[in-house]
């Protein structure tokens, strides 16, 4: 079976940091922090008040006005995302075939408050009275069905729900349907919008940055003073295509996807060694898909989000990886500026890969102050490097026990020892 | 279901006094006890203990021994429409009544919809890729569909793949207010057709290498040769009316699995029974295999166990495997008068003898997401 290599030709983002790529990457680079007081709900009963928001977004500004009274907040993140990677990648209608064309969106709490707000209507005003309208975006395929309904895309639909690995597995799902040639382009990527109810919910299970008494509110990955998460929102969502259809059309090609391995912890709750296994398990096999040796990885998109057991088993998985070199290789966690996107995470961390391989930066971890001594890595400290960057590893982790873990590489026509 | 059995029945699991329709098909007298292992935290939500009493049966039936198997290597794949749903609605009802203070947060913690997959895994020490894949009404085919293409990938050796869904007060309102339920029965494919019954389960089937069957010495029920994806990119709700998205997945199907319309003998049909669903699968059906379309057998076992939602197209995947395996195709029951939009020969209220190489099992999702899924009789040569 021979199969297509995947490249990554269009990005499209609306992050804390901003409505764009540009915003995004200049945000990170500068070390910017997207996290500030809530807006979008009432935080007067939780001691925690900080998420990283879209703040002021304007969905019209990508969709126009028609047509957007049923979408709801995730919905309208996810397909203004598509419509900018689409843009990004100079995919115009026409170019593809409808049915060469699709989604995969990666999307855990779907459109829950459009869920909940369905379920409590009609518990307020009885089953009869609820709009059959809302009822569609009670299914968790709303937001990529939205997209494909958007964009005209009617090769493949899909949703994957993995928690923070989402983004990396959604991108897998669409690289492995390019690789067989079902499609020409594919959108993929990941979508988490702020709600009540996932806020209120990591709240009682005392995951936030500041929950306890004595603790800061602070996204501070590898630094001795994080306690928690502080939750963010936004989409990232990649144009994909094998290499040929791009080359042939001309297509800007950011970077390439090189390998990808994902394992699962069914002791990870309790654990570490757990953990541990399936992490370096799911990094090694991208290693190994991707033909790249750990030598060769310029840096790691790090998947470090604040919470205490998390960064520090992530530390120890690269430290079996990486060996001597796991304190000396660049390890930047950007949720140290966006807040855990859940969702949307993982696609961030691919997003700040692939732009630093376009401009050989790597971006820092803010907040960073006081050194672990179990997160002794180079965690690039609150000031983003110069770096020539080549191939970038891509680990994250889920709530649940996934670990997974993609390799993204400059793009070379001849580099062509893919061992899949 | 050769029996040609109904399970409508009253629905029990919240009050339908306010609603115009009363019938549904619940799992009876579920008792998870019966399927679990003692490590698995009993505090999860239905669509996963649904789901792990089906995968501890399908790893009984197919007669694998677990501890013999790199764990890493064996992983899950499951779909659903709205997971743990019933979980946010007890959420809600107590938060209605009683403000979200009331809420035990450790009940709020059962909802993320990746938990299944995840309880899954945990249930049986499953280290291999583990996936929730929620498309919704054909979700149990992409997770059929892509568990096949990660083992074809080697990327493990056995998956556990399927769908899940608990009975959902949410479906129920949502349906009903689309005017999608039957008052009294289903009846895919007839004239009177009145729509859909909202219904429960969940399905899983163990894929495997045949490689890996043949060593072990297993019962092969079936070989899962190629699947089709499309999407209608055309309305939430309402099928394209041309059935294009539709005859492009069947298409897909067939062109993956490398075979010709005249190669399939049985369809296991979406067929809801609402009005739109299944005259437009029919005529889909007609545009795909042309003259062969008379000699299909086309039934749908939606008549008989409902609207299972996320677990539909996996237990019809089941169907598939069962009919090819057995050469026997069970019916579409409640048909009485034929509808002239509807001209297939549904198997008509009695399960049918009859050889049966190939089937195709067909799904379709809000959203327009549509699916096909190619079953072959497993020929040892």
């Amino acid at each position: 079976m021979r199969e297509n290599r995947v490249v990554i030709t269009g990005i499209g983002i609306i992050s804390p940091l901003g409505e764009d790529k540009e915003s995004f990457w200049t945000g990170l680079c500068n070390g910017v922090s997207g996290i500030k007081p809530i807006t979008l709900f009432d935080t007067s009963s939780y001691r925690c008040k900080l998420a990283g928001e879209v703040a002021g977004f304007d969905p019209k500004r990508y969709l126009g006005s028609k047509g957007l009274r049923y979408f709801d907040r995730v919905s309208l993140l996810i397909t203004s995302a598509a419509k900018l990677a689409l843009e990004d990648g100079h995919l115009h209608s026409g170019i593809y075939a409808e049915d060469e064309l699709g989604a995969v969106i990666g999307s855990t709490f779907g459109s829950i408050n459009s869920i909940s707000a369905f379920d409590m209507e009609s518990l307020r005003e009885g089953p009869n009275y609820v709009s059959p309208m809302d009822f569609p975006n009670t299914v968790l395929n709303a937001p990529a069905s939205r997209v494909s309904i958007h964009c005209e895309m009617k090769g493949l639909n899909s949703t994957v729900s993995n928690g923070e690995t989402s983004g990396i597995d959604s991108i897998q799902y669409a690289a492995d349907f390019l690789r067989f040639g079902r499609v020409k382009a594919l959108l993929a990527g990941g979508v988490y919008a702020l709600t009540p109810d996932t806020f209120w919910g990591f709240y009682e299970a005392d995951a936030l940055a500041g929950t306890l008494p004595e603790t800061l509110e602070i996204s501070a990955p590898f630094d001795r003073r994080r306690n928690g998460i502080v939750l963010g929102e936004g989409a990232a969502v990649f144009l994909l295509e094998d290499v040929e259809s791009a080359v042939a059309r001309g297509a800007h090609i950011y970077a390439e996807v090189r390998g990808y391995g994902t394992a699962f912890a069914p002791e990870g709750r309790t654990s570490d060694i757990a953990v541990i296994e399936a992490g370096t398990g799911a990094i090694n096999e991208a290693l190994w898909q991707s033909g790249i040796a750990a030598d060769e990885i310029s840096f790691v998109a790090s998947g470090a989000h604040s919470s205490a057991r998390r960064d520090r088993l992530e530390v120890a998985c690269l430290k079996a990886v990486f060996g001597a070199r796991a304190r000396t290789i660049p390890v930047s966690a950007i949720r140290s500026m966006t807040g855990e996107c859940l969702d949307a995470s993982a696609a961030m961390q691919i997003a700040a890969a692939v732009m630093a391989i376009g401009s050989n930066r790597v971006p820092p971890t803010i907040n960073y102050q006081e050194p672990d001594p179990d997160c002794d890595v180079d965690c690039v400290p609150n000031v983003m490097r110069e770096l020539e960057v080549e191939n970038v590893l891509i680990p994250t982790f889920s709530f649940t026990g996934n670990a997974s873990c993609l390799v993204v590489s400059r793009f070379d026509w001849d580099s062509n020892e893919i061992s899949y | 279901m050769l029996e040609g059995r109904s399970g409508v029945d009253e629905v029990t699991r919240f009050d339908t006094s306010e609603f115009r329709v009363h019938k549904g098909c619940e799992v009876k007298d579920f008792d998870f006890e019966k399927y679990t292992g003692s490590k698995q935290n009993r505090e999860i939500g239905k669509g996963s203990q649904l789901a792990i009493a089906a995968a501890a049966l399908a790893i009984e039936d197919a007669g694998i021994d677990l501890k013999k198997i790199d764990p890493t290597r064996i992983g899950v794949a499951v779909g659903t429409t709205a997971g743990e749903i019933q979980v946010l609605e007890t959420v809600n009802v107590i938060r209605y009544r009683n403000g979200i203070d009331a809420v035990d947060p450790g009940l709020h913690k059962q909802h993320p919809v990746n938990q299944i997959p995840s309880n899954i895994a945990i249930e049986f020490g499953l280290k291999g890729p583990n996936l929730m894949l929620p498309t919704a009404c054909a979700a149990g085919n992409y997770a059929i569909g892509y568990a096949y293409d990660l083992i074809r990938l080697g990327r493990a050796d056995y998956m556990l793949a399927g769908g899940t869904d608990p009975f959902s007060k949410v479906a129920f309102t949502g349906f009903a207010r689309l005017g999608a339920i039957a008052p009294e029965i289903c009846q895919p494919f007839d004239k009177n057709r009145k729509g859909m019954m909202v219904g429960e389960g969940a399905g899983l089937l163990l894929l495997e290498t045949l490689e890996s069957a043949i060593e072990r010495n297993a019962t092969i029920y079936a070989e899962i040769v190629g699947y089709g994806l499309s999407c209608d990119g055309y309305h939430m709700t309402s099928p394209h009316p041309e059935g294009i998205g539709v005859v492009s997945a069947m298409i897909k199907a067939l062109k993956g699995a490398n075979i010709k319309p005249e190669d399939v003998q049985y369809i296991s049909a979406h067929g809801t029974g609402t009005p739109a669903n299944d005259a437009a699968e029919t005529l889909a059906i007609k545009k795909v295999f042309g003259d062969w379309a008379k000699r299909l057998m086309v039934s749908s076992i939606k008549s008989m166990i409902g609207h299972t939602m996320g677990a539909a197209s996996a237990i019809e995947a089941i169907t598939c495997a069962l009919a090819v395996k057995h050469d026997i195709v069970p019916p579409t029951i409640n048909y009485e008068t034929p509808d002239p939009e509807c001209d297939i020969d549904c198997v008509p209220n009695e399960a049918r003898q009859a050889r049966v190489r190939i089937a195709l099992n067909n799904a379709y999702a809000f959203g327009g997401n549509n699916s096909s899924l190619v079953v072959k009789k497993f020929v040892d040569y």
